[in-house]
């Protein structure tokens, strides 16, 4: 039976960084070029004895370039399936642990060679943005993945306070109703936030426009944002320098600095 | 700081806003000679005995007669002096309401009305002596400027700006004992714009008059106690209302409690409602203040008290608003 830290891991996989493959898929001008005309159906699974159907999984319906995503929800009849043999393999495979205990069966090469080839391709995108030291050299990359940061980290918070994770759900619990951002000025495309009230948490695409947040963390730049979140610049120069401001009180900003991390240790 | 009930002679002179409002037409007398003071046989209470003295022909008592008062003190005005009437809350708003209306606001006259024991400041003295409903009905009148200063600091800036702002004005000040929320006049102050005392934005207090003093308490607290960020708005202005500040803090925290020593039918809470219903945005709201009711008689503070519109209170109403929604939005599904 996995351990309570694989299940975490799993699940920030399923629901918070697989979910990302559509906003490559759709960001990235080659990517989105070869699925332009794909129509499939894509599962990502892991087997699981203890979960409905004997597996979980996330799977994608792409449709002329559209991407739908399904995560934590399995299909029975995708055309193209990466299966684990265990969660345990999932996570240490896109952890890039890749040997023959870790790597996946692959169903449906056959059948959709063409989008197998692309979502393949989809995928080293991913973990090449997602691995990388050093920030990209282009300004559209740079964005890709801030943007990709800016929606797994919320969502791994939110994913981990539905998990009943101890000091997440308890911060959740007490909270009243508020707003959590993460912004790069002049840049709403790529913003994003957690809701949190009473126990429960929503992982948000985009800006807050309900009211306003209760604590933004936001960036100057895309270099900014990446220094700090590619752990190269020192968040207490970067403030003091400006290229990181804090809208609301510092406090709140090293509890939600604690929860970033947090969701990155479960997925390094 | 005096606190509670637990005043000196000296407290009760520096926490007063009619001491204040008394120290600064002596000022104000001094500077300019066509400001007179007028007053229906309450020079005393109303704090103006110090003018009277510096300048005895530019002081005149009317008697018991609020109505003749105020008609007077239109005519001045129209023959260029600065009237400034002094009397009660509760006889410069209902007592001279036609006078009010006719003589000094349908003329524009350049008349500053002084209302003093605002609200249930002289509770002791009973309901026919607490003016709740005032703003209710000096609000409504075209051309008055109405001003609620939260404390003695306040009420000079109020003063002067009546003074250097051409019309009518009515400003509420209370008979005394009111908490000191300003070290001096030096903070900012501006006719119609509200002050900001605490910042926040998990929700925003609006309060008037001695009420802004309590609602800082509440927020500072709240902060300690519950993590509470409170936004807490100083609306020393109702008319003209700084409708700005009132629609940053409804898209901002999209809860509110507005909180004045008026009933809440037709003062600052209604004007506050006001412009969330014009503004077509959802906001869990409560208002404090007398619920449609007479106050009971008692000393200000346990009025203040039983009616909810104290520190305690204030909490109480914070909390509760925290656990509405303000719109309907329970979406708890990861976007994806």
């Amino acid at each position: 039976m996995p351990s309570q830290n694989e299940l975490f891991t799993n699940k920030l996989f399923l629901n918070a960084i697989l979910p990302l493959l559509k906003v490559i898929a759709t960001d990235d001008p080659k990517l989105a070029k070869r699925f332009a005309n794909a129509h499939a159906v894509i599962q990502i699974s892991a087997k699981n004895p203890e979960a409905p159907g004997g597996k979980v999984a996330t799977h994608f319906v792409v449709n002329s370039g559209e991407w739908l995503v399904h995560n934590d929800r399995t299909t029975k009849d995708p055309h193209i399936e990466l299966e684990f043999k265990s969660i345990e393999a999932m996570n240490a495979f896109f952890k890039g642990q890749m040997n023959a205990s870790t790597l996946p069966k692959i169903h449906g090469i056959l059948k959709k060679t063409g989008v197998f080839a692309s979502f393949m391709m989809l995928l080293l995108k991913m973990s090449s943005l997602l691995t990388a030291k050093a920030p990209p050299e282009d300004a559209a990359t740079k964005a890709l993945l801030v943007k990709c940061y800016f929606y797994l980290l919320p969502a791994g918070i939110s994913q981990l306070n539905k998990l009943g994770h101890e000091a997440i759900h308890d911060w959740t619990s007490k909270s009243p109703d508020r707003v959590y951002a993460l912004a790069v000025n002049g840049h709403p495309e790529v913003a994003s936030y957690i809701r949190i009230k009473a126990g429960k948490s929503r992982a948000g695409r985009g800006e807050y426009t309900r009211a306003m947040p209760f604590f933004t963390l936001r960036f100057d730049s895309f270099d900014s944002a990446l220094g700090i979140l590619m752990s190269i610049d020192d968040m207490l120069e970067a403030t003091k320098a400006g290229r990181l401001i804090m809208d609301g009180a510092p406090e709140f900003g090293a509890q939600l600095g604690e929860f970033l991390l947090t969701v990155g240790t479960f997925v390094q | 700081m005096a606190s509670g009930l637990t005043y000196t002679a000296v407290d009760s002179t520096a926490l007063s806003t009619a001491e204040y409002y008394g120290k600064a037409l002596v000022e104000l007398g001094t500077e300019h000679p066509e400001v007179v003071a007028i007053t229906a046989d309450l020079a005393k209470s109303t704090k103006i005995g110090d003018f009277m003295k510096k300048f005895p022909d530019r002081f005149f008592n009317v008697g018991i007669a609020e109505q003749n008062m105020f008609g007077i003190a239109a005519g001045m005005a129209k023959a260029g002096l600065v009237p400034f009437l002094s009397t009660f809350s509760q006889f410069a708003s209902m007592r001279v309401a036609d006078q009010l209306h006719t003589d000094i606001c349908y003329q524009n006259v350049n008349a500053k009305v002084i209302a003093t024991h605002a609200g249930t400041s002289f509770g002791q003295a009973g309901s026919t002596h607490h003016a709740i409903c005032d703003l209710a009905l000096v609000s409504s009148l075209p051309n008055l400027t109405v001003i609620v200063p939260a404390d003695s600091m306040e009420t000079v800036n109020a003063v002067r700006t009546a003074y250097e702002t051409p019309g009518p004005f009515y400003i509420r000040i209370n008979r005394g004992f009111d908490h000191v929320l300003y070290d001096s006049t030096e903070y900012g102050f501006q006719l119609g714009k509200a002050v900001e005392l605490h910042a926040g934005t998990d929700i925003t207090v609006i309060a008037c008059g001695s009420c802004a003093y309590q609602a800082l308490t509440a927020a500072q607290f709240l902060d300690n106690a519950d993590g509470l960020k409170v936004r807490v708005l100083n609306m020393h202005t109702i008319k003209p209302l700084d409708k700005e500040a009132i629609l940053k803090a409804i898209m901002d925290t999209r809860r509110i409690v507005t909180v004045e020593d008026h009933s809440v039918i037709g003062g600052l809470g209604s004007a506050v409602a006001n412009v969330m219903a014009e503004a077509g945005k959802g906001c869990a709201f409560q208002k404090l203040g007398f619920q449609d009711e007479f106050a009971p008689i008692g000393l200000h503070e346990d009025i203040m008290s039983i009616a909810g519109i104290d520190s305690n209170g204030i909490i109480a109403a914070v909390r509760e608003v925290m656990g509405k929604d303000f719109e309907e939005d329970d979406n708890w599904t990861d976007d994806v």
